[in-house]
């Protein structure tokens, strides 16, 4: 008996698609996966009428709910064979490995508490401007505001399983009609979590406004035949230069752009981390917490690590036992958080062992066994190669003064983390102007609030609805026809 | 690591030592020879060589000693045993950036030191203000001629190569490119001078500023008059590292934070006024250079785009043929981005009546240039040592079948540095194959790739930023070849 090969399905408006399999993927060393040819469903992919989103206005808000907080629990991995199944074969196609997965897996049923989204989607559009027209009396006119949904597609990132259920809980709230394209890294895990959709309530208009499909970033004979302002009125790019570039094309009067660009982040310390045993021992927990997590494969992981505490040769020597309280902390968190990485990216390796040699500039903590490296710079200076930094390889630089790291926070950095306290104000406030985007307390990168609310800069909830606004006119307001000498024309 | 150590023959280590003395003298110049030699016998001067070199460089070049120390290799019993002591080229820019930005010349100098046998930092660069001015100090005092070259990053490299190295590395263009291969030399082949057009800089610490000096001297056997150069001053290195951090950082999105020295700053408009002007003068020179020279015997190294050019304008104005036979046109290089002509080759030929417009495979960090064969490969000399590596592991593959990996290099000419060096190409060997050509040398395949492109799977996608290929333009600036 042949071994079963894995399969991306489509799962279309309700219908799940496994036939006129094509393979796909393979390249450096990936495994291949199948997906039913995209060519073969393009049609069917989009929504064939912005008729058929009324279906999703005749169910409330608390419907939707329901039907997410029905969905969670048979999303339990032990009761879910499709979920079973993804996680099997994501090992593979995954930047992480099976303890992290596992964990991934084993959490998803959480994101589908029923209060934890009414909570988000308040926080962030606030359920009366999904639920009706809010409407106020402005300059003489009764205006309304209403949040509709649109018809989306999403780009979804695969370096976390997480992201595409994120993406099918965002648009079922905001009633969005959905297309998925999922990544070649994360190909199975949205198809999975559908098709326990069309199982549950293959009629419900939340099924049946979201298709899931798999086909190559960039084919161009089909993009061009989805990407038309009469298909989708948004596209919601989620990193990756490529993803985000190819999709730019696409962009007409009628089509927006939501790109969630690449990111990188980056942890702020003030010297005072250096002034006892017990302060680097902490500091160090926290900086592992921040980059190790998820082993340093998400936008928010940080890379760079700067110090504010001098470049003298006393502060260097502190300095280092500050990366190795951060190295031991890294190898002690628990597999479900952090492991030894999946592949030690051998570009990295090189330019970690050269530095190695070079002693004189930097110490390099770890990295002889392609667990994860902690490289001390001894001058102000990053690693030449810090964009590359990852698989649990960090970058800890020390300084004189907060401009110096100011100077290094730019468009491209997303989470800032910031320890002590004294810092915090200083940092959130001058490092917003820099262009950062996110600021935590050291060690909470990974624990906090979850994407509840802004993300990279913008609010990617409320830029995947459409504001509408209607107005009519308070009594006794002069018209246009009888009095149109006093209507000031006014924006 | 253990090692075994091969039984120590004093024959082979005398040839060793003629091949990485003065290997086109021991072998009279004979490009044939030197291509034709037995590979078992290659392998074994190679293999000594290496021991040779190992025992007497890890006393000299302090990198080596503490790699060599850290991997427990004092010899070694075989080529693959010495592949964990090749470095990668990334060595060459390990400095801390902002040494260079504020100007510390005296520790950069300590950190060269230890890259090379020689002691630049016994060199007083006090005084100096500059990239130019500190390379030149060290010209002028030490041995070395140290090669410079910005790559996309925005990092500077400087190779610490010397002036035997970039003699040793002209006198290879000169025996493989004036000699028919199969034939022997002619005598003019080695002794006549041979006018040398070089459409690039007067001097300079980049191979496009640095080859004309030593092309003069090989080529032309040192007669000023038969060195002729487009750009009559000196490529500033400044300004190439100024040009390569503006790059960086509008690829980062901040064009506003060049941590470069503010004097040079304010020199940006210069830097791109000679950048425009440039191709047109590059033509109008070669154009000169046509009338000028007009059937003598000339070595021509240039961008293949250049060449085809004048070529297409003189045949257009109906004329062809305007040097003499014999001569050399090393072409190749230029932007990468740039397609082609299809007729490229057909029309150079025509115009300039060379039998082929030849291309060679070489980098600042390597004297030998690898010149490609009628049959398409480029073969390696024999004091050269190839390795393909895994991309994964960095681990040697076997040394047989047809493999691809990325390259790396043991060049026992070496004067200064090691000589061991870890690449950023990708490159393909039939190792059991003999090329149809004649030569016995192992080759590459022509086809070339940067490593950098290649790696990253199918339209993955991660929220997590990776920096985009930027590289284009660079190619251009960091010269020939590699």
């Amino acid at each position: 008996m042949m071994a079963k090969r894995p399969i991306s399905y489509a799962v279309l408006r309700g219908e799940v698609i496994e036939s006129d399999l094509i393979e796909f993927g393979g390249r450096g060393g990936d495994i291949t996966f199948l997906a039913p040819d995209p060519h073969r469903i393009v049609d069917r992919i989009p929504l064939a009428s912005p008729r058929l989103m009324e279906d999703l206005y005749t169910i409330s808000f608390d419907q939707i709910l329901d039907y997410l907080a029905e969905l969670g629990p048979r999303l339990e991995l032990g009761r879910n064979s499709y979920l079973q199944e993804a996680l099997e074969y994501s090992y593979d196609t995954a930047p992480t490995t099976r303890p992290i997965m596992d964990a991934f897996y084993h959490d998803l049923p959480f994101m589908f508490d029923r209060e934890r989204i009414r909570r988000m989607v308040d926080f962030n559009i606030g359920i009366d401007h999904l639920e009706g027209w809010v409407e106020q009396q402005l300059n003489g006119s009764t205006v309304g505001i209403r949040a509709y949904g649109s018809r989306q597609l999403h780009i979804v990132a695969g370096n976390g399983p997480v992201l595409g259920a994120l993406t099918v809980i965002r648009g079922a709230v905001t009633r969005g009609d959905m297309i998925v394209k999922v990544p070649s890294n994360d190909p199975f895990t949205t198809g999975a979590i559908a098709r326990t959709m069309v199982d549950m309530a293959p009629d419900h208009p939340v099924t049946r406004h979201l298709a899931v499909a798999y086909w190559r970033g960039g084919d161009e004979a089909l993009e061009s035949r989805i990407y038309q302002p009469h298909n989708i009125e948004k596209i919601c790019a989620w990193g990756g230069f490529a993803s985000v570039k190819h999709v730019t094309r696409y962009i007409q009067p009628g089509i927006e752009l939501i790109s969630l660009d690449p990111k990188r982040s980056a942890s702020i310390v003030g010297g005072e981390a250096l002034a006892s045993g017990e302060t680097m021992r902490d500091v160090g927990n926290r900086i592992a917490a921040d980059f190790a997590t998820g082993n340093q494969v998400a936008c928010s992981a940080s890379r760079l690590v700067y110090v504010m505490c001098g470049t003298g040769d006393e502060d260097i020597e502190k300095l280092k036992q500050l990366g190795q309280a951060a190295y031991d902390a890294m190898l002690r968190l628990p597999e479900v958080i952090s492991t030894r990485p999946k592949r030690y990216d051998p570009d990295l390796r090189r330019q970690v062992d050269t530095l190695r040699l070079n002693d004189d500039f930097y110490t390099v903590i770890g990295g002889r066994d392609d667990e994860g490296a902690v490289i001390v710079s001894h001058t102000s200076d990053r690693v030449d190669f810090w964009e590359y930094l990852g698989d649990r390889t960090i970058n800890i630089i020390p300084v004189d003064t907060l401009e110096e790291v100011l100077d290094v926070v730019d468009a491209y950095t997303q989470t800032v983390g910031v320890w002590p306290d004294s810092l915090w104000d200083v940092v959130r406030h001058k490092g917003a102007l820099h262009g950062g985007q996110r600021f935590v307390e050291l060690g909470y990168g990974f624990n906090g609030a979850g994407l509840v609310g802004p993300q990279d800069g913008i609010e990617p909830m409320r830029r995947i609805v459409k504001w509408i606004v209607s107005e009519r006119p308070l009594p006794g307001r002069p018209t246009i026809w009888d009095a149109g000498d006093q209507v000031k024309m006014l924006a | 690591m253990a090692t075994t150590a091969p039984p120590r023959d004093t024959a082979i280590e005398r040839e060793a030592e003629r091949w990485m003395n003065d290997p086109y003298a021991h072998f009279g110049y004979h490009n044939t020879r030197i291509h034709t030699l037995p590979r078992e016998e290659v392998a074994a001067v190679q293999l000594a060589a290496m021991n040779l070199r190992l025992q007497e460089r890890r006393e000299q070049v302090q990198m080596l000693a503490k790699l060599a120390d850290a991997q427990g290799i004092g010899q070694v019993g075989t080529l693959d045993e010495l592949a964990p002591l090749l470095m990668p080229h990334d060595m060459y820019k390990s400095y801390p950036q902002s040494l260079l930005a504020r100007q510390q010349f005296a520790r950069l100098n300590s950190w060269l030191t230890k890259l090379t046998r020689y002691s630049p930092e016994d060199v007083d660069v006090s005084a100096c203000d500059s990239i130019d001015s500190w390379l030149t100090a060290i010209r002028e005092e030490t041995p070395l001629d140290v090669g410079a070259s910005s790559g996309s990053s925005g990092t500077c490299s400087f190779y610490p190569k010397s002036k035997r190295d970039y003699r040793l590395s002209m006198m290879g263009l000169r025996v493989q490119l004036a000699q028919k291969f199969g034939e022997a030399p002619r005598p003019g082949d080695i002794e006549d001078k041979i006018h040398a057009i070089i459409p690039l800089y007067k001097d300079g610490h980049a191979s496009m500023g640095a080859f004309g000096k030593y092309a003069c001297e090989i080529f032309g056997k040192g007669d000023p008059a038969c060195w002729h150069y487009c750009f009559d001053f000196k490529l500033s290195s400044d300004l190439m590292w100024l040009a390569a951090r503006l790059r960086a950082a509008a690829a980062r999105g901040d064009a506003g934070k060049v941590d470069v020295p503010a004097s040079l700053l304010a020199r940006r408009a210069e830097w791109e006024e000679s950048q425009k002007a440039m191709p047109d003068q590059q033509l109008a020179f070669v154009n000169r250079m046509i009338g000028k020279l007009h059937g003598q015997r000339v070595f021509v190294m240039s961008t293949s785009n250049l060449l085809y050019a004048a070529a297409r304008r003189g045949l257009d104005e109906g004329l062809s043929g305007v040097f003499a036979p014999d001569s050399v046109f090393m072409g190749g290089g230029g932007a990468k981005g740039v397609p082609l002509p299809d007729d490229l080759e057909e029309v150079i030929e025509k115009f300039f009546n060379t039998r082929r417009m030849i291309s060679s495979y070489g980098m600042t960090e390597m004297n030998s240039f690898s010149v490609l064969c009628d049959h398409d490969r480029y073969h390696v000399l024999p004091w050269v040592t190839i390795y393909l590596l895994d991309l994964e592991t960095g681990q040697p593959l076997p040394r047989r079948g047809r493999q691809t990996g990325r390259a790396a290099f043991f060049d026992m000419t070496a004067d200064s540095c090691w000589g061991g060096l870890v690449t950023g190409d990708l490159v393909t060997v039939d190792w059991d194959h003999q090329c149809e050509c004649g030569r016995t040398s192992y080759a590459l395949e022509k086809q070339i790739n940067r490593v950098s492109e290649i790696q990253g799977g199918d339209d993955k996608i991660s929220c997590a930023a990776t920096p985009g290929a930027q590289a284009e333009a660079m190619e251009f600036l960091t010269g020939f070849g590699g």
